[in-house]
């Protein structure tokens, strides 16, 4: 059933330019207006990064990108309970969990095309990666696991709503979340209520240890982990809890 | 209800929505293997929410149904593998072709790779689709939509189908060409339960028909044992020369009761259901009297809902649709 469920999805994904364009779009977007347009936040003389502004940026524009994916798959599911295919998925699905790992499958997919693009972009304008190898593995690795809460989160709001136009409560907790951490400066240079939440957001913890594997320097990494590890098993629950939601809605 | 039983068993439905409205409000019914089971009723009768239980889509709020033997609450997997179900409005992917589709439905039954390939290619030519195979449905017509709905429902060979208003807003042509394909599958053995607004596709397809309104069942039986309850069958005859009515209402006395008829004509119901045009025409002859028009009026499905209901089926629903 996942496998049904993630073909189509990675299907509809690569032959539909509505729905790949606005996915690059999304990292190029940022990688252009952030780490481009603010580039001169790097001179600002506690600003410490070895491994420039592009980098620092990045971390952050990664993240959002996978998190938003997630996001983006909630709206494909939306779109299926108005349309009435996510019927067909239930009525075929022995055990109905398939399908939400059919959904995450998809998920992932459609980030590695979008993130891959984004390290691309961002490496070819000069971005520099002083990590090693096993950094940028780590790197990947909190990446992957912030879009899979991202995405049980969506699967939950989307499976909870049933319709295309929640995709603002869908998006905007996800948008909201990623926005309140260090994501101009490093957490020591923000102030007043934005240092306040950053210094609680799990969010910031994941991109300080995304960023230190960028700079070859890793911190906090175990925290970040266990985190990033935390919300996927926090968002599990919540995702079946939308499909049974939407199995007892019909 | 036993377990073995392999067709479906209903008792006691019950399906509550918002404030205690009961959409189906203690449905009872038992469809035989390899039977047409035609549920008919008008629009917001409870037909789609009986068929969206028993596809394990929607919980019931009250009673017991099995489907193949299984409960449809507490074996939810069993059942969806043994049926398959063609819902009212034909969910497709625009931008997959018919044989994507298919390959899809056959994946998520988990049926093997190899094996998809070849069942896509029989079920296309079944329901006519061959040659818009490799077409997106996006592109594809109404009828077209329901032939691949009903290929789809079929791919894993279910014992049960379950068909909700298949031909609703289709042409013609592609409904006769459905309902030859549903009269195909119970001639395999499948057991269909169809529902339909459409009296004419009760009559001609279902080997029973249940009437459902405002939840409830209100009459179940064969089509003829349903219109033999409700009346007999009449006579109607206009003559030729209009001074002859008087002479023409006698012949016709001698065959039933007289009955109101359009102007210028006598009618009558007949007390012998053996007796039928072929008498009456002789009989006319005998008197040297000619007639202009003769029909013989069978009782129909819609006499069966004017009678259990006091309304006529057509645009029943729609009158109601606020309310249901």
């Amino acid at each position: 059933m996942a496998g049904a469920v993630a073909w189509r999805g990675i299907h509809n994904f690569f032959l539909n330019p509505a729905l790949v364009i606005p996915a690059l779009l999304f990292p190029l977007f940022f990688l252009a207006a952030f780490a481009g347009g603010l580039s001169r936040v790097a001179d600002i003389p506690s600003f410490d990064f070895p491994a420039g502004y592009t980098a620092f940026q990045f971390v952050w524009i990664l993240l959002q990108t996978v998190a938003i994916g997630g996001a983006f798959t909630g709206f494909a599911i939306a779109r299926d309970f108005e349309r009435g295919f996510a019927r067909r998925y239930m009525l075929a699905a022995p055990r109905r969990g398939g399908i939400i790992l059919g959904y995450v499958v998809v998920s992932l997919v459609r980030v590695t095309v979008t993130g891959g693009v984004a390290t691309l972009v961002a490496l070819v304008s000069g971005m520099q990666v002083l990590g090693s190898g096993v950094d940028l593995f780590g790197l990947l690795g909190l990446a992957l696991l912030v879009n899979v809460a991202a995405t049980l989160f969506s699967i939950g709001m989307a499976m909870l709503l049933r319709t295309s136009s929640g995709g603002f409560l869908i998006q905007t907790p996800i948008f909201v979340a990623t926005f309140l951490s260090p994501v101009f400066v490093p957490l020591e240079l923000l102030d007043g209520w934005i240092e306040a939440v950053a210094s609680v957001n799990p969010v910031t913890f994941i991109l300080q240890a995304g960023r230190g594997f960028v700079a070859g320097d890793p911190t906090g990494v175990a925290l970040a982990f266990g985190l990033a590890i935390a919300l996927v098993l926090v968002m599990l629950p919540w995702a079946f809890f939308g499909l049974r939601r939407a199995e007892k809605a019909g | 209800m036993g377990g073995s039983f392999r067709g479906i068993e209903v008792e006691g439905l019950v399906r509550e929505f918002g404030k205690g409205f009961r959409a189906v409000d203690g449905v009872d019914l038992r469809v035989e293997p390899g039977e047409i089971y035609g549920f008919l009723g008008p629009n917001g009768a409870g037909k789609s929410t009986t068929v969206l239980m028993l596809t394990t889509l929607l919980p019931p709020t009250a009673g017991v149904a099995r489907v193949a033997g299984y409960d449809v609450v507490k074996q939810g997997a069993e059942v969806r593998s043994t049926i398959g179900a063609a819902l009212q409005e034909a969910a497709l992917d625009p931008f997959l072709t018919g044989r994507e589709h298919l390959a899809l439905q056959a994946a998520m039954h988990g049926i093997g790779r190899k094996e998809r390939r070849g069942r896509a290619v029989e079920l296309l030519e079944r329901v006519g689709l061959t040659e818009a195979a490799d077409r997106r449905v996006g592109g594809y017509s109404g009828g077209m939509k329901r032939r691949l709905d009903l290929a789809l429902a079929l791919v894993h060979g279910p014992r049960i189908l379950f068909l909700d208003e298949p031909t609703t807003g289709l042409d013609p042509q592609s409904r006769s060409a459905l309902w030859d394909e549903v009269s195909r599958l119970a001639k395999e053995g499948v057991t269909v339960f169809l529902t339909t607004q459409y009296l004419e596709e009760a009559d001609a397809l279902a080997d029973r028909v249940g009437i459902i309104d405002h939840g409830k069942i209100v009459a179940e039986d064969t089509p003829d044992a349903l219109k033999a309850e409700v009346g007999r069958s009449s006579i109607e005859a206009r003559p030729a020369d209009p001074r002859d009515l008087d002479d023409v209402a006698r012949v016709l006395e001698q065959f039933g009761e007289p009955i109101a008829a359009a102007n210028g004509s006598a009618a009558v119901r007949l007390e012998d259901k053996s007796q039928g045009l072929a008498d009456v025409v002789r009989a006319l002859d005998r008197q040297d009297l000619r007639v202009a028009g003769l029909e013989l009026n069978e009782p129909s499905l819609d006499d069966v809902y004017l009678a259990k209901t006091g309304r006529k089926l057509e645009g029943a629903g729609d009158r109601e649709e606020g309310t249901a």
